[in-house]
């Protein structure tokens, strides 16, 4: 095969397709990235949580809990993600005031009792969740293109695009983002920080499942697989930054493409060593996320 | 991070008194004695499982100390276990050494690697820190695994070279795991009196107060997690002498955030009998709930965060029932 | 000695922040055996001067010399080496750490302990922190704090902690001694004890600088005094001079709040 050859067959479809999954991980980081920048706390709890509603989604659509369409199975596990990011939420609420160290630990603390309450609900074994996504494919220029990628674009299009307008132009957007520059300030003018703090958590919950939802069918649905998928939006958030929104996205487009050459060209056994190095050369390279300018720190 | 996450802790401000340290001290020794005649009253299993307690009470110690002296949070400490543990392990199998070499080594490269992993995120927030320990902690098992010609992959090693030769192993597990606890905890006691720690303690609460006498930010930040990581791999050392086997089921993620459980379990504490309770509740916890395993991550759960609440609510309870008590 | 050979000086410098000019070619020159007033209305840039000076903000234009030494580029721990040290407007103390150890930090640079005798009780190491907590408690007993020694910063009230923190600044016998604010938050009474501390403090060989929004204060012990307004001087001099200046007068008339 010539050079050429392996070009079109090989590399085109793995950026292509690490440009699907990527977009997953980006909805996944935006959650972080928000929750981090108007409450400064890392939520550990993202991808247990979301890894818990999509399980949920699989027991009332299956008939192993309830034998729901998909819709309002989806629409339950959606319910259900507000209702526990509320929950927490409120919960660490007094300490996120007074420390972001011990309000950030906290939030493994919620991560573990979602693995655990996963755990014994629908058990350790990997299970099919099967979502209506059409199943068609083409090919443009010897590159396919299949239904679920489509979809996957889409949906992700349309969330960022809803979640940009979002903090753009509402009142709880612009809220969110004056608190984020600066907290006092932002109480100082009567802006809520609590309302800002529930708007982010429950957002990032609800971006979470949704990316959680859309991972599965690459990676079948199993107690780790979402956990897993969430240390890549962790990197993703890192890339970016942490504390930027677009530089999420970025990032997250990034880690997909880059863990896709990974795998297929070097090795699929050291994804996560692969990472790791990946977040240790971005902090070195880029240490106020890849959107912004080297230099300076921001502590 | 900020620094106010050890303000909250109970009882702290004692430790730091002349007073409250001749207590500690005196309960400390009573605590180090009692465990010296415990092989005389128990069996086996219990000797071998205390000597786990104390291996893993090192481990506790390694996450306490980043929170306390670096404000820092890791959930990735397997990787510094797992390079002690692997150090034992493989100069015992391979070149039948002893910890007599071995332990200095995993040591050095406990403290070589801390410094490394410090070294990107050592000019940014303490949260990125928490994020590469969590990728580590991901990366741990993977990397066992994967270099089986040394580790012996999922089969793991086998640790028999005595430590002393001609005393019986299980005495020798038992009291080399005490040994190193003591030993680590004094070390961590000297560390607060001596220059480098206080200045560790001013870069965490005042970071432009230390800059202006002497104490640069990124020292701390990169100093702290090399102490830490040496103190993680002598763990790892411990647990793989104390507990003879080395394997990837050791290493594993929840193994890593069982140790910040342990930690904050026992309040971030640094003393002795405070990471004894840690390093219990990580070893024995898993233990007597086998059975169930889905319940592990549940109660630890329900532990970590029924501790910060109680770290979090206690004084605020404190202080009304002292302002009760003044007003009657 | 002569006064002029060791001063901290400064030489148009300017300093700004994203196009936004803060100080704009400052000329300054601090004594030694005197104490040097800088005063200003907020948002004068006192704090970004005395930032400069401290090496926590880099100036872009300008030298800044201690006794014809260069200082520029130097960060903050570097000018603490050469002895130039300060306080902080919000007190910096180490909750941790107890007043006598918060002082003995003021010198635990100059330590040769190294890092076996931060972990193993080796005797160079203990007879070190033996002989810097005997300094330390000299700079608090001179202070007028002979028994805080090992209580914690947090069980002072906030006179006694800033007074814990000049010791710290002094208990290196610094050559620069600079204080941001240091009467800030304090009551009248601890104020008239600051006062009485700083003049006892001032000696032939020390350049003392003190940034200040309390006249008083300043007035009464300073030798000079710079008057900042809009990142220029507006007036230079002694108590009296600047007192009657019309210029300083007028700043602090249209601004009859000066906090």
């Amino acid at each position: 095969m010539s050079f050429w050859d392996s070009l079109l067959y090989d590399l085109f479809p793995l950026i292509w397709s690490g440009m699907i999954t990527g977009c997953l991980y980006a909805l996944g980081a935006l959650g972080l990235v928000m929750i981090f920048k108007c409450s400064k706390v890392v939520n550990f709890s993202h991808g247990n949580v979301a890894g818990l509603t999509a399980f949920l989604v699989y027991g009332l659509s299956s008939g192993m809990l309830m034998s729901l369409s998909w819709g309002a199975a989806v629409l339950v596990a959606l319910l259900a993600a507000v209702a526990i990011a509320f929950l927490i939420y409120s919960i660490i609420s007094p300490l996120v005031f007074e420390s972001d160290l011990t309000s950030t630990i906290a939030t493994l603390g919620f991560g573990l009792i979602a693995q655990g309450v996963t755990l014994l609900t629908f058990g350790a074994d990997i299970v099919a969740l099967d979502l209506p996504i059409p199943r068609f494919a083409f090919s443009v220029l010897g590159l396919l293109i299949t239904g679920y990628d489509l979809t996957v674009l889409a949906v992700a299009v349309v969330t960022i695009g809803a979640l940009f307008i979002i903090i753009d132009y509402t009142k709880l957007g612009i809220a969110f983002r004056a608190i984020s520059e600066n907290p006092f300030a932002a109480e100082v003018c009567g802006l809520n920080l609590r309302s800002v703090h529930y708007f982010a958590w429950i957002t990032a919950a609800i971006l979470g499942v949704v990316g959680a939802l859309l991972i599965v069918p690459t990676t079948f649905l199993s107690v780790t697989t979402v956990a897993t998928f969430m240390l890549q939006a962790f990197a993703a958030a890192v890339i970016g930054g942490f504390a930027s929104l677009p530089g999420a996205l970025v990032g997250g487009v990034l880690v997909g493409v880059l863990m896709n050459l990974f795998t297929f060209y070097v090795s699929p056994e050291f994804s996560s060593t692969f990472l790791l190095a990946v977040i240790l050369v971005a902090l070195n390279i880029f240490p106020n996320g890849i959107l912004q300018k080297v230099g300076g720190s921001r502590v | 991070m900020s620094d106010q996450a050890t303000h909250i802790i109970p009882g702290q401000s004692v430790v730091s008194r002349l007073s409250g340290m001749a207590t500690s001290g005196l309960t400390t020794a009573v605590v180090v004695a009692v465990l010296i005649f415990m092989p005389l009253l128990l069996g086996g299993s219990w000797t071998f499982t205390l000597g786990l307690c104390f291996a893993n009470s090192i481990g506790v110690l390694a996450v306490s100390l980043l929170v306390r002296y670096g404000g820092e949070v890791s959930i990735g400490h397997t990787f510094f276990t797992a390079l002690g543990a692997y150090s034992v392990g493989v100069l015992d199998t391979r070149y039948g050494i002893s910890l007599w070499a071995s332990v200095p080594l995993a040591l050095l490269l406990g403290v070589v690697f801390g410094l490394l992993f410090a070294w990107p995120s050592r000019n940014l927030h303490g949260i990125y820190l928490a994020v590469t320990t969590l990728a580590l902690a991901l990366a741990v098992p993977e990397m066992i695994n994967n270099f089986d010609v040394l580790t012996g992959g999922y089969e793991g090693l086998y640790v028999a070279t005595p430590f002393i030769p001609g005393i019986e192993m299980g005495l020798q597990r038992y009291y080399v795991a005490l040994f190193m606890l003591v030993i680590v905890c004094l070390a961590v006691a000297r560390l607060r009196l001596s220059r480098q720690g206080m200045a560790l303690l001013l870069a965490k609460a005042h970071p432009a107060a230390a800059d202006a006498f002497g104490t640069r930010r990124v020292w701390a930040r990169v100093s702290i997690m090399g102490i830490s990581g040496g103190i993680g791999a002598i763990c790892g050392a411990t647990l793989a002498f104390s507990g003879s086997t080395v394997s990837p089921g050791g290493f594993t993620f929840w193994q890593a955030i069982f140790l910040l459980v342990g930690s904050v379990v026992s309040f971030y504490g640094l003393s002795l009998t405070r990471v004894l309770i840690g390093g219990a509740f990580v070893t024995l916890v898993p233990q007597l709930l086998s059975a169930s395993g889905a319940w592990i991550p549940v109660l630890y759960g329900l532990a970590l965060l029924g501790m910060i609440l109680l770290g979090h609510y206690m004084p605020r309870i404190r202080k009304a029932m002292n302002r009760k008590a003044e007003a009657n | 000695m002569d006064q002029t050979t060791n001063a901290l000086r400064g030489e148009g410098i300017a300093l700004s922040f994203g196009g936004i000019k803060v100080l704009r070619g400052l000329d300054v020159e601090f004594r030694a055996g005197e104490i040097t007033g800088l005063i200003g209305p907020n948002g004068a840039g006192k704090t970004s001067l005395f930032n400069c000076l401290t090496g926590a903000y880099l100036p872009q234009e300008g030298t800044i010399s201690y006794a014809g030494d260069p200082l520029n580029g130097l960060p903050p721990a570097a000018r603490a080496n050469k002895g130039i040290v300060r306080s902080f407007q919000h007190v910096a103390l180490c909750p941790d750490l107890t007043v006598r150890e918060n002082v003995m930090m003021g010198i635990a640079r100059n330590g040769s302990a190294g890092w076996l005798s931060a972990f193993l009780p080796l005797p160079g190491g203990t007879r070190e922190r033996e002989e810097m907590a005997r300094s330390a408690d000299e700079a608090l007993a001179d202070l007028g704090l002979p028994d805080v020694g090992d209580k914690l910063p947090g069980e002072l009230p906030p006179g006694m902690q800033r007074l814990v923190e000049i010791a710290r600044a002094v208990v290196g016998k610094p050559s620069v001694l600079m204080l941001d604010e240091p009467a800030a938050g304090l009551n009248n009474s601890e104020t008239r004890d600051l006062t009485k501390v700083l003049r006892k403090l001032a000696s032939t060989d020390l350049v003392m600088v003190v940034v200040e929004h309390d006249m008083d204060l300043v007035m009464s012990i300073c030798d000079r005094i710079y008057v900042l307004n809009f990142g220029e001087f507006v007036a230079v001099g002694s108590p009296e001079e600047v007192r009657s200046n019309p210029d300083v007068v007028r700043i602090y008339l249209g601004s009859d709040d000066d906090e």
